[in-house]
């Protein structure tokens, strides 16, 4: 688990990563040219160096002749000091004839496969515990009545080709060091360029006064265009979002201001005279204004309550005809005394939802209430098993089609006329929304223009 | 049979222990010991080609500086000594070899066999008297002509080797038989001097010729030479080793010794530290006591070898005598030319070469020639060893 977190890139910053990938692929790419470089001079060294064996073992084979019966050398000792350089090599060689009999020598040694190009053959061998660089000639005598083919295998030690391959590693050491130190020097350089405009950004973002939340305008490179627009895009919705919420204060703010301020006139009225009775009179007035700000207050706060997406009641398990029956229990005196007739229709049994009790409730409160205000006379609440719906049904006004949708909008009213907050069916969309419950208006008897009665319907999702 | 052999075996006994009887004193001691003073005793095995007259000096300051380390130094023959070596190269006794058979130590170091000696000394020492830090020419011996003092009533002496070449064509009935050189088939001395005057010049071969023709005598050591010189048997002697020639006239002033003016051969005593030496930590410092401007003054003056070191200066030093004859100094070259010394058939063909010469004959058209005879021991140990039979 660690592990992993220690391996996890992303908490490091864009510079780091850039760093590390293109450092890290400098830096191998140094290693492999290094080992180029080390390869190379060895072989550069050798082929040097070669040529002295090359050089060593022509003048040995000049030598080489038919004599006395057998192959005969005059050994040049010239031939041998040329193969010792500065560094001293350990010199050996041989002559051996065509059956690969040991002629004459300082030592024996093996011969070679016969190389690619020319009579001469070279290789790495290990002579009596020494590492030597052998080459082998092959020859044969020029003569009028002899031409016996024969080898001369001369051998030198590696001092003097370790020597020269390292120095020739070294000058290029020296150079690829040089070169990716400035390779370095670029990507670092590169990396803070190609990163500033994100500085740019971070610092426009920053100086920004926090309040405002006008568009971000700045000359950016393509991809951070797309980070700006993205941003420019979330500054938009918020814009929206704050437009509507200053509307909600300010529709608000006149709701509860036109009861209050009526409130106060009506006590004033009230101080200014002496009867009794008027006052009376006037404190039953006042006490139905009041009761209905704080209805309004209330259900303001259920709004934002609703609204808050933060806040994510607990669901439960919820019986909707118990629920039907007991909103419609406790409604029913009161719509009982304003003369309208209110009913229930519900199946057998429990029709239970997954959903929060006292939202589902004050739904149906509101429903319920609005067509009570809008000048029903007759109320019905059904609950259907399928599909699972809740409808409260009446026989007012309707709404017009074109009118169904902003009636959902906080404060705006079917009409003028009733006594209602504007709110019940905001609090209705904004419980469905909640709960993911499809809302739905209709006329209750589109056969009826005069009075189509509204029909509310609240489709819970199946399986829900 | 096995009493014949018992026979002969007791004969032959008698004759080595006879001649050993005859021998003086310091040569028939083979080997030196200094035993060291203190507890800790540091051994040091050192095999050489250098009697002990000559080595006592250099062994005893050596000791004096050294009192901690033992020394044991066995003086062998040339030949006897790359023998042993060769034999013991897997486990060698001895710590220090050190010989004047400059081929056959180059070889033996060519082959591996030495170990390099990192020091500040060896760092510093002339690179033409050293191969790697491994081999280190330590004396500087030049080969020289020998005259008696009386031979310039009858001509001028010669003082070069054009001058002995002109000598014997214009005195070739007054010299004969009275000239003298080593036999390059019997002595590995002049073979390598033979081989390495005939690098140098070509007219050498007119010089062997002129040797024949007035019937030069042919001895093995340079012993041999100076005592026929001095009895008055030969007038010139030619290729003489000049350390030991340098010794014998102090002693015989009838006697001239004569660096050749137009070229001098110089032969160096290669001393090498053994690879897996027993003693590689007292082996370094004799080596390193060897190369010090000490011991090179002690080589200059208390013996006849002659120093290289290049801060010791005058008389016996290379300095000396390289401000004398300049560029006609021609120190062997230790290198891998050396190597082509000891190539058999190359010295098959100089031998035969040499011969035609001093026959003044053609031979090789005649028919092939037989093989020479072995190999013999190529230098002599020093100027008061027996002659070779």
């Amino acid at each position: 688990m660690s592990v992993a977190r220690r391996l996890r890139l992303s908490h490091l910053s864009l510079y780091r990563r850039l760093m590390i990938w293109l450092l890290c692929p400098l830096l191998i790419l140094v290693a492999i040219m290094l080992l180029q470089a080390w390869f190379a001079s060895r072989e550069a060294a050798d082929r040097a160096f070669d040529r002295l064996l090359d050089a060593a073992s022509l003048s040995i084979a000049e030598q080489v002749r038919w004599q006395q019966s057998r192959l005969w050398m005059d050994l040049p000792p010239s031939a041998l000091e040329m193969l010792a350089t500065d560094a001293r090599e350990r010199v050996f060689y041989a002559l051996y004839d065509a059956r690969g009999q040991f002629v004459t020598g300082n030592r024996s040694l093996p011969s070679l496969p016969p190389g690619d190009s020319g009579q001469m053959s070279y290789g790495d061998v290990d002579s009596r515990g020494m590492s030597v660089r052998l080459g082998v000639l092959r020859s044969r005598l020029e003569g009028w009545d002899r031409s016996d083919r024969f080898e001369v295998r001369v051998a030198q030690t590696r001092e003097g080709r370790e020597a020269l391959a390292n120095q020739l590693f070294l000058s290029s050491f020296v150079n690829i060091a040089l070169i990716a130190l400035l390779a370095m020097v670029v990507v670092l350089l590169s990396a803070r360029f190609a990163l500033e405009p994100l500085t740019r950004l971070r610092r426009a973002i920053r100086q920004r006064d926090p309040r405002t939340l006008a568009p971000l305008e700045l000359k950016l490179p393509r991809e951070l265009a797309e980070l700006r627009q993205a941003l420019n895009e979330l500054l938009a919705r918020m814009r929206r979002v704050r437009a509507n919420q200053e509307r909600f204060i300010g529709d608000a703010s006149h709701q509860l201001r036109t009861p209050l301020a009526g409130l106060s006139a009506r006590a004033e009225l009230a101080l200014r005279q002496d009867d009794p009775k008027a006052w009376r009179e006037a404190l039953d007035t006042m006490h139905d204004s009041a009761a209905k700000t704080a209805r309004l207050a209330g259900q303001l706060l259920s709004l934002t309550r609703l609204n808050n997406p933060e806040a994510t009641p607990a669901s439960q398990s919820v019986d909707l005809v118990a629920l039907a029956q007991r909103c419609v229990r406790e409604a029913f005196s009161r719509c009982h005394r304003r003369g309208i007739d209110l009913g229930v229709e519900v199946p057998d049994g429990n029709l239970r939802v997954a959903a929060t009790e006292w939202q589902l409730e004050e739904a149906l409160n509101n429903l319920i209430e609005n067509a009570s205000l809008y000048g029903a006379s007759r109320i019905t609440v059904r609950v259907t098993a399928d599909p699972l719906c809740l409808m409260v049904e009446d026989d007012g006004p309707g709404i017009p089609e074109s009118q169904r949708l902003l009636v959902l909008r906080p404060f705006h009213r079917g009409q003028e006329s009733g006594s209602g907050t504007g709110l019940g069916l905001a609090i209705v969309d904004g419980i469905a929304r909640a709960h993911d419950i499809r809302l739905s208006l209709h006329d209750t008897h589109p056969d009826h223009p005069e009075r189509p009665g509204l029909c509310i319907v609240l489709t819970f999702p199946s399986g829900g | 049979m096995p009493r014949a052999a018992g026979t002969l075996g007791f004969a032959l006994w008698s004759l080595i222990t006879g001649l050993l009887a005859l021998m003086p004193v310091g040569a028939s001691a083979t080997t030196l010991h200094f035993g060291a003073q203190g507890d800790t005793a540091r051994p040091l095995s050192i095999y050489g080609v250098l009697d002990p007259p000559q080595m006592r000096p250099l062994l005893e300051d050596f000791h004096r500086r050294n009192p901690d380390i033992a020394i044991d130094y066995h003086n062998l023959e040339t030949l006897a000594l790359h023998t042993r070596v060769l034999q013991e190269r897997d486990a060698p006794q001895a710590d220090v070899i050190m010989s004047p058979a400059m081929p056959w130590q180059y070889q033996l170091a060519n082959e591996g066999l030495s170990a390099g000696v990192d020091s500040v000394a060896a760092e510093a020492w002339p690179s033409w008297a050293r191969w790697r830090h491994e081999l280190f020419g330590v004396t500087f011996e030049p080969i020289v002509m020998v005259y008696r003092r009386d031979l310039a009533e009858r001509m001028a002496p010669p003082q070069s080797h054009a001058d002995l070449l002109a000598r014997l064509n214009d005195h070739s009935d007054t010299l004969h038989g009275r000239v003298v050189t080593y036999d390059p088939r019997l002595s590995g001395a002049g073979y390598t001097y033979a081989i390495e005057d005939a690098r140098i010049s070509a007219r050498y071969w007119d010089l062997v010729e002129a040797l024949g023709r007035s019937d030069a005598a042919l001895e093995t050591t340079t012993q041999a030479m100076l005592e026929g010189l001095s009895d008055g048997r030969y007038w010139i002697g030619y290729n003489l080793i000049g350390s030991y020639v340098q010794n014998y006239v102090a002693t015989h002033p009838e006697l001239v010794m004569v660096v050749p003016q137009d070229y001098a051969l110089v032969l160096q005593r290669l001393v090498m530290m053994m690879r897996n030496a027993p003693h590689p930590d007292t082996a370094a410092r004799f080596i390193d006591y060897l190369l010090s401007s000490a011991a090179q003054t002690l080589l200059a003056t208390r013996t006849t070898l002659g120093a290289v070191h290049p801060r010791v200066d005058g008389e016996g030093t290379a300095q000396a005598l390289r401000a004398r004859l300049g560029d006609a100094i021609r120190p062997v070259e230790i290198g891998p030319g050396l190597l082509a010394t000891l190539d058999t058939l190359k010295r098959q063909t100089l031998l035969e070469q040499w011969q035609q010469a001093f026959e003044n004959r053609a031979t090789f058209s005649d028919g092939p020639l037989g093989d020479p005879a072995p190999l013999p021991a190529p230098l002599p140990a020093s100027p008061q060893e027996p002659s070779n039979p």
